[in-house]
């Protein structure tokens, strides 16, 4: 057994055995899948609280009361007292079982500002939302009202177009018939969320690399270690061994989320979520294929082990040159600083998937794999793919002998905080 | 002489410190080799200028007769001063590791290390965690990782701080019993005492320089300078009359229980010993005529305050 394996085993047993490895490993998906289900959770129960609202209405004939239309939001009741008298409706409808008092003016029609709500607890958006929109419905319909045209509501519902999807259509092939569906909504959901993965594992594992050569720097065990292995050994051992911990752990994940989304989340959405995208399942389906669904997987995996790679050389190199975390904090920023510039061109991609910038920040490694994985479910050209994850990988062996040369040096420096100079110095030294 | 380790004219400054200034030894085969000096002389500098930790503005290392590399390196076992080992891993697990990682293989590992767990008699640690171990304890344990591959050369670094009085002499049993095995030995200490018993050669460095290197026990005579301690019974004044104009007395006089004396003399020639010796005879009784060894104790703080 070479001495590199004997370190990645090491550095492998010792992480997994430990109890936060266990505990992480099954909380996360917990608190994944709780996050994803809280909100729908949270809506359910936001809905069966209905607002009662007291209304006075000062209109002749009380129109707008008439076309007011109580809903699941809120629920409106001519109040039992005369309109003009807003004294007698505070007394009456103040209690807490009351939303608040609407008070329309007479001139209400012409004059939309003459509309006041007095509320007895604190606002709630949704609610007065909810009124807004119904006020403004019952005026459009008394002004309309006011033309006298014969069959207003059916003129009306047949002008009211409502667009709720568009086929879009990826121009690729020759053939009419094979385009491939596609969508920028459902695209750029799936972009950020692989876009965000790529980010949390690079820097997540990229920071226990960082602090893993800290400890070991710290506790002195480097100097027993470098008297038994070259310093890059070491230093590929350790990045190697995460890499290896990191890979169980998103197995584990994956198994686990997979398992739960094709089990439990079904019976969990039924009815309202899963119905509500039917004008999207065609996407889904494609999005699903097994042909997209491989590739892709083979695209995140490669940017997976290569983002991080490149990113755990960097983070081994300044670890070994600083003594304690809190000097590792500037140097740290640095390679901090691409990937927060990939999360916000990622953001970007929505407004234009093929811009330069985009393009750029997909192809060099700083930024690659972030930026890559969120374009990738719009559609990418091979090559593009190909190049990039070749310029990632190229770059990883560079900056794998870059940070040797810094970590040659730097695990055996004590004391002082290197400078920017220093490091250059290292890694031209012979 | 045969050497396994040469240094020769390493200098070392680091930004406004000279660590090393012109240091030069030389390490006999087989032999147990004591590094010297006081705190921040730079002994450590020059241990880590051995094992490749630092590198030195110049001079050079000769291990077995050409010039160190990094393979060589691994072949030597070193136990540094600031203990490094692995907190959460298990003692035994870790010492397999250790070793493995050194060429053994596996199987070869554990016997081994099995066998000098019980000898340390610390056979019931294996399945225990660093972390749970005492300062001492885990010294063991590192100084086990250390020569578990019976490296040729051995550097301890203080090898003796940290343990009581009885691990210090299991330990320095170990140490003599590997050199009997062919390893050499070197370590960096403040225990005189135990220089004297185990040491067969030292350097003495101090501010950065090597000021005194040979064996032990021709340091300590060359120190004695012709001094020794006489004791008599008699008079004092027939005594100095004797040996005066070949030896001088140093200090007084001292009576002992008895009616015993005792005088301490410098004597500057080696041909006038035998002469003052027989002058006293005829003097007064002599009891004892004794060369005056010093301990390496006031070698180190002549050596260092220059009046040796």
């Amino acid at each position: 057994m070479n001495r590199i394996s004997l370190l990645v085993a090491r550095e492998f047993r010792e992480r997994v055995h430990k109890k936060s490895f266990i505990i992480t490993t099954i909380l996360t998906p917990l608190l994944m899948i709780a996050l994803m289900v809280a909100p729908s959770l949270i809506m359910l129960g936001g809905k069966s609280n209905t607002k009662k609202v007291a209304v006075l209405d000062r209109t002749e004939g009380k129109t707008i009361m008439q076309s007011l239309q109580s809903g699941a939001t809120v629920v409106f009741e001519e109040a039992a007292v005369s309109p003009d008298d807003l004294s007698a409706a505070r007394a009456a409808y103040g209690s807490d079982s009351w939303y608040g008092i609407l008070v329309i003016g007479s001139d209400i029609v012409d004059n939309t500002s003459s509309l006041q709500l007095i509320i007895n607890d604190s606002p709630v958006m949704s609610v007065d939302e909810a009124i807004q929109n119904q006020v403004q419905d019952a005026i459009r319909q008394a002004r309309l009202a006011r033309y006298d045209i014969e069959d207003m509501d059916r003129i009306l519902s047949d002008a009211n177009v409502r667009i709720s999807s568009i086929q879009t259509l990826k121009n690729s092939t020759a053939d009419d018939e094979s385009m491939e569906e596609t969508s920028s909504d459902i695209s750029f959901a799936l972009g950020i969320i692989l876009g965000m993965m790529l980010y949390f594992i690079l820097i997540v594992y990229g920071s226990q690399v960082l602090s893993s050569v800290i400890e070991e720097k710290q506790s002195r065990v480097l100097d027993v270690m470098v008297t038994s292995c070259t310093p890059t050994e070491l230093m590929l051992g350790k990045i190697f061994g995460i890499a290896l911990v990191a890979a169980l752990q998103i197995v584990i994940w994956a198994v686990l989320i997979l398992s739960v989304s094709a089990f439990v989340m079904p019976a969990l959405m039924s009815g309202s979520t899963m119905t509500a995208g039917a004008g999207s399942a065609d996407i889904f389906s494609h999005l699903t294929s097994v042909s997209f669904m491989s590739g892709l997987f083979l695209e995140l995996f490669l940017y997976i082990v290569g983002g991080f790679l490149f990113y755990a050389a960097m983070y081994a190199a300044v670890g070994s040159a600083v003594d304690n975390p809190q000097d590792a904090g500037q140097f740290n920023l640095i390679i901090m600083m691409p990937i927060i510039l990939a999360i916000m061109v990622m953001m970007n991609i929505m407004n234009n998937p093929d811009s330069g910038i985009v393009f750029w920040c997909s192809m060099i490694p700083f930024t690659s794999p972030v930026v890559m994985m969120a374009r990738i479910p719009f559609g990418v050209p091979v090559w593009q793919v190909a190049v990039s994850i070749a310029v990632l990988f190229i770059s990883f062996f560079l900056m794998a002998w870059i940070a040797g040369r810094i970590f040659r040096v730097g695990v055996f420096m004590h004391g002082k905080k290197p400078t920017w100079k220093d490091l250059g110095a290292w890694i031209r030294m012979k | 002489m045969d050497s396994i380790l040469k240094i020769e004219h390493v200098s070392k400054t680091y930004t406004g410190h000279r660590a090393l200034d012109d240091v030069s030894l030389e390490i006999p085969r087989g032999s147990i080799y004591g590094l010297l000096g006081p705190n921040g002389a730079g002994k450590t500098t020059l241990i880590r200028v051995v094992n490749r930790m630092t590198i030195p503005d110049c001079g050079k290392v000769i291990f077995q007769g050409r010039e160190i590399t990094a393979d060589d390196v691994y072949r030597i076992g070193y136990m540094p001063e600031e203990r490094g080992l692995y907190k959460k891993m298990k003692v035994g697990e870790q010492s397999v590791f250790f070793a493995r990682l050194r060429g053994m293989s596996k199987s070869d590992a554990t016997a081994r290390l099995h066998e000098w767990f019980s000898r340390l008699n610390i056979e019931d640690w294996w399945e225990k965690k660093v972390e749970d171990l005492s300062k001492g304890m885990a010294q063991k344990v590192q100084f086990i990782a250390t020569v578990v591959h019976e490296p040729e050369l051995l550097i301890f670094d203080e090898p003796f701080s940290g343990f009581d009085p009885i691990n210090q002499d299991l330990l320095k049993r170990e140490i003599l019993a590997l050199r009997d095995r062919g390893a050499t030995v070197i370590f960096s200490t403040h225990n005189m005492e135990s220089v004297e018993e185990i040491c067969d050669d030292i350097t003495l460095i101090n501010k950065s320089q090597n000021i005194l290197s040979g064996s032990v026990d021709e340091i300590r005579r060359k120190a004695g300078g012709n001094s020794f301690q006489v004791t008599f019974s008699g008079e004092t004044r027939d005594f100095i009359d004797a040996v005066n104009g070949k030896a001088t007395l140093i200090g007084p006089a001292q009576g002992l229980l008895g009616g015993y004396t005792v005088q301490k003399i410098h004597i500057a020639s080696d041909d006038d010993i035998r002469p003052v010796i027989g002058l006293l005879n005829e003097k007064v009784a002599l009891r004892s005529f004794q060369e005056i060894i010093p301990s390496m104790n006031d070698i180190f703080i002549r050596a260092v305050n220059g009046t040796l």
